[in-house]
């Protein structure tokens, strides 16, 4: 575990908005995550990388909920909060956009972005919650404005079904549904993979408004290019264990790939 | 590769049905298409070939059209129910067996002096807990709803054939049979047509003028509107077509009551947002926070619901309850039909009730216009069969998205 404190460009790191200390998570014999500290602050996009089982999707999933940490704590902005459910997690503001998007294609894109949060429309309190009827076009406003504040220019209307849209379009829509959400950290896996050059780009450009917009970013992802084009941060594990949390512009794209497949210690040799 | 023109024009059929009534396109098309062969189209032939010396118009009298709705009601009831459930992606095949329990429960309790008001209300009980115990079945134990609902169907029939040891029983309740009977005066019967008909006008323009408020892309006023004519042209055509013969018939107003109640249930609450986004991507629904299991649960209950109601319907329009008419019949088969016919998906989050009722009426149609001709049993079978995989293939055609076929 002493990789962090190595890292080049830790005192000058902002204040952290999430963190979570010391996370454990064993699978029946298989110990996934063994004591992982993870980082982030508003403003910034923290890159999580490491090779296939080095515990990244298990981390996110623990961060969002998903999975129950073994041992661990986590904080925000320094008040330690408990993280048990999906439900903790959207409580706390805590976002995830997963691999497979999960939009339903059978619905338009406003109602993708109200999804478990349908706005129903006041003066209807003498009936159950799910029975009051919708404001359809309340939510199709709130659509056009989340969809606006991430510039997706190439999508025509809020009213199209899901189905139809390409993937640069859907991945940004999931983004617009996990920021539509009271938010202050969006966790995104591997949104560009399966992308074209054009859509990535439009992927990433909706990452960087995010940023802009202080939103504490994770970005999770095996494509070099995309990190050290939008990250400022990266945390790199392997072996459910920290190697190390870099400053992306005091690092090079091969010394990640170095410590994501053998680690620190076999770069100190090779440096030796 | 598609040839330009056909790309372009399935383009443009594509577009017409995501609005409002585009998505009745098909079923209305197929509707038409049969009224107009039963109607007209048979009549001039038979004229034409000297098989008959008059152009009789049978199929599209008042009185026939007045038999027609009646006829469909119950079809309708339950197609309207397992529209609920397929708007999940789930089936269910016990909604006709379930209407059969709950006609012949109705049947002994009237008979044993129960008040017929509550004897439909404990009907109507013993429907949705029957629903609902399949339901939870397919949400928590995890068996495929076919299965389910087949040891249901099963199941239910021979719970029906217990409580109904004859297999027949004469239903004289006036109260039930006051459903089938009751007839809603010309003049009341067309208040309430126009009444709908001005509804919906004052609903469509209002969303118009609270979108131009909220600055969100308007529907051109031209397709307004032509939906709001159209509906207000059909609601009245239908109540004076009705009227020219007897007069419009309660069940039918109950029928479009619980109709109207079901579809703005599943198409503008949160509750059949969720229907939707279950049919559609059940785990997203279950990661944005829905209950997914008490939504099934719901769901085939509602189905239950539906299914005990159409088991009143039928009991009150027979005016007796016995096996082959629900269990035993093929009201099963015509419910789902009508449900598919009506271009509901069978692999859920797409259709409308609305559609499930145009659906009865398409399958209603054709038994009563091959009834009319004369036709075999065996020939109405064949038949329906036929109009089944076309609407579908209609359906599947108009819906194959052009940007995915690339």
């Amino acid at each position: 575990m002493n990789g962090h404190q190595e890292s080049a460009g830790r005192q000058a790191a902002p204040p952290a908005h999430l963190r979570a200390t010391g996370i454990h998570k064993r699978f029946g014999g298989v110990h996934a995550l063994r004591g992982v500290d993870f980082e982030v602050a508003r403003g910034e996009v923290m890159a999580l990388v490491g090779d296939n089982g080095a515990g990244k999707s298990t981390l996110m999933k623990v961060i969002a909920g998903a999975h129950t940490a073994d041992e661990g704590a986590f904080s925000i902005d320094g008040a330690p909060v408990a993280i048990s459910s999906p439900n903790d997690a959207s409580r706390l503001g805590i976002q995830v956009v997963y691999q497979d998007l999960a939009l339903c294609e059978n619905l338009d894109v406003a109602a993708n972005l109200s999804l478990g949060s349908e706005v129903v429309r006041p003066g209807w309190e003498f009936l159950p919650r799910l029975l009051r009827p919708l404001d359809d076009l309340r939510m199709e406003a709130m659509a056009r404005e989340a969809i606006d504040r991430l510039e997706v220019r190439t999508l025509q209307s809020v009213r199209a079904k899901t189905g139809g849209l390409s993937g640069g379009q859907r991945q940004a829509i999931a983004i617009a549904r996990a920021v539509g959400a009271e938010c202050s950290v969006v966790m995104l896996d591997e949104p560009t993979a399966a992308l074209g050059v054009a859509q990535t780009e439009q992927v990433l450009d909706a990452v960087r408004k995010l940023r802009e917009s202080n939103h504490a970013v994770v970005y999770i992802s095996h494509n070099m290019r995309d990190i050290f084009e939008i990250s400022d941060r990266i945390c790199i594990l392997r072996h459910g264990g920290n190697v190390a949390t870099w400053r992306t512009e005091e690092t090079t794209p091969d010394d990640v790939v170095v410590a994501m497949t053998r680690g620190l210690d076999a770069e100190r040799d090779r440096a030796a | 590769m598609q040839p330009e023109a056909g790309a372009s024009a399935a383009g443009r059929f594509a577009a017409m049905r995501e609005t409002r009534l585009g998505t009745f396109l098909p079923v209305m098309l197929a509707l038409a298409a049969i009224w107009t062969w039963f109607g007209l189209g048979l009549p001039l032939y038979e004229m034409a070939t000297g098989r008959s010396d008059s152009f009789s118009a049978i199929f599209l009298s008042p009185r026939n059209i007045y038999n027609l709705f009646m006829q469909s009601a119950v079809i309708a009831t339950l197609a309207v129910g397992i529209t609920i459930v397929l708007l999940l992606g789930e089936i269910d095949l016990s909604a006709a067996a379930t209407a059969g329990v709950c006609a012949a429960l109705l049947g002994v309790l009237v008979l044993a002096g129960v008040p017929g008001w509550l004897a439909c209300l404990i009907v109507m009980a013993v429907g949705i807990v029957m629903g609902s115990v399949q339901g939870m079945l397919v949400a928590y134990v995890g068996i495929p709803s076919f299965v389910v609902t087949l040891a249901g169907l099963l199941g239910y029939q021979g719970l029906m054939q217990k409580i109904l040891p004859t297999g027949n029983l004469n239903v004289g309740d006036p109260f039930v049979r006051a459903v089938a009977r009751v007839l809603v005066p010309d003049y009341w019967g067309l208040a309430l047509a126009v009444a709908c008909a001005a509804l919906f006008g004052f609903a469509s323009f209002r969303k118009q003028s609270r979108r131009r408020k909220l600055g969100l892309e308007l529907e051109s006023s031209s397709a307004l509107w032509g939906q709001v004519l159209a509906f207000g042209a059909v609601v009245i055509a239908v109540v004076l077509t009705l009227n020219a013969y007897r007069s419009l018939p309660l069940l039918l107003v109950l029928l479009v009551g619980i109709t109207a109640l079901m579809g703005w249930i599943s198409t503008s609450t949160p509750f059949g947002r969720s229907l939707m986004a279950v049919g559609g991507n059940a785990e997203s629904a279950r990661r944005m926070g829905f209950p997914v299991s008490r939504i099934r649960v719901a769901a085939f209950g509602i189905v239950g619901l539906m299914a005990a109601i159409g088991g009143i319907f039928g009991a009150s329009r027979y005016g007796s309850v016995s096996y082959t008419a629900f269990a035993g019949g093929s009201l099963l088969l015509e419910a789902i039909g009508a449900a598919v016919i009506g271009g509901t998906s069978l692999f859920g989050g797409r259709g409308s009730v609305w559609n499930a009722i145009l659906g009865a009426l398409v399958i209603g149609s054709l038994g009563n216009g091959l009834d009319l001709t004369g036709a075999s049993a065996a020939d109405k079978l064949m038949v329906s069969g036929a109009i089944l995989v076309l609407a579908v293939a209609i359906d599947a055609m108009s819906r194959a998205d052009p940007g995915r076929e690339r």
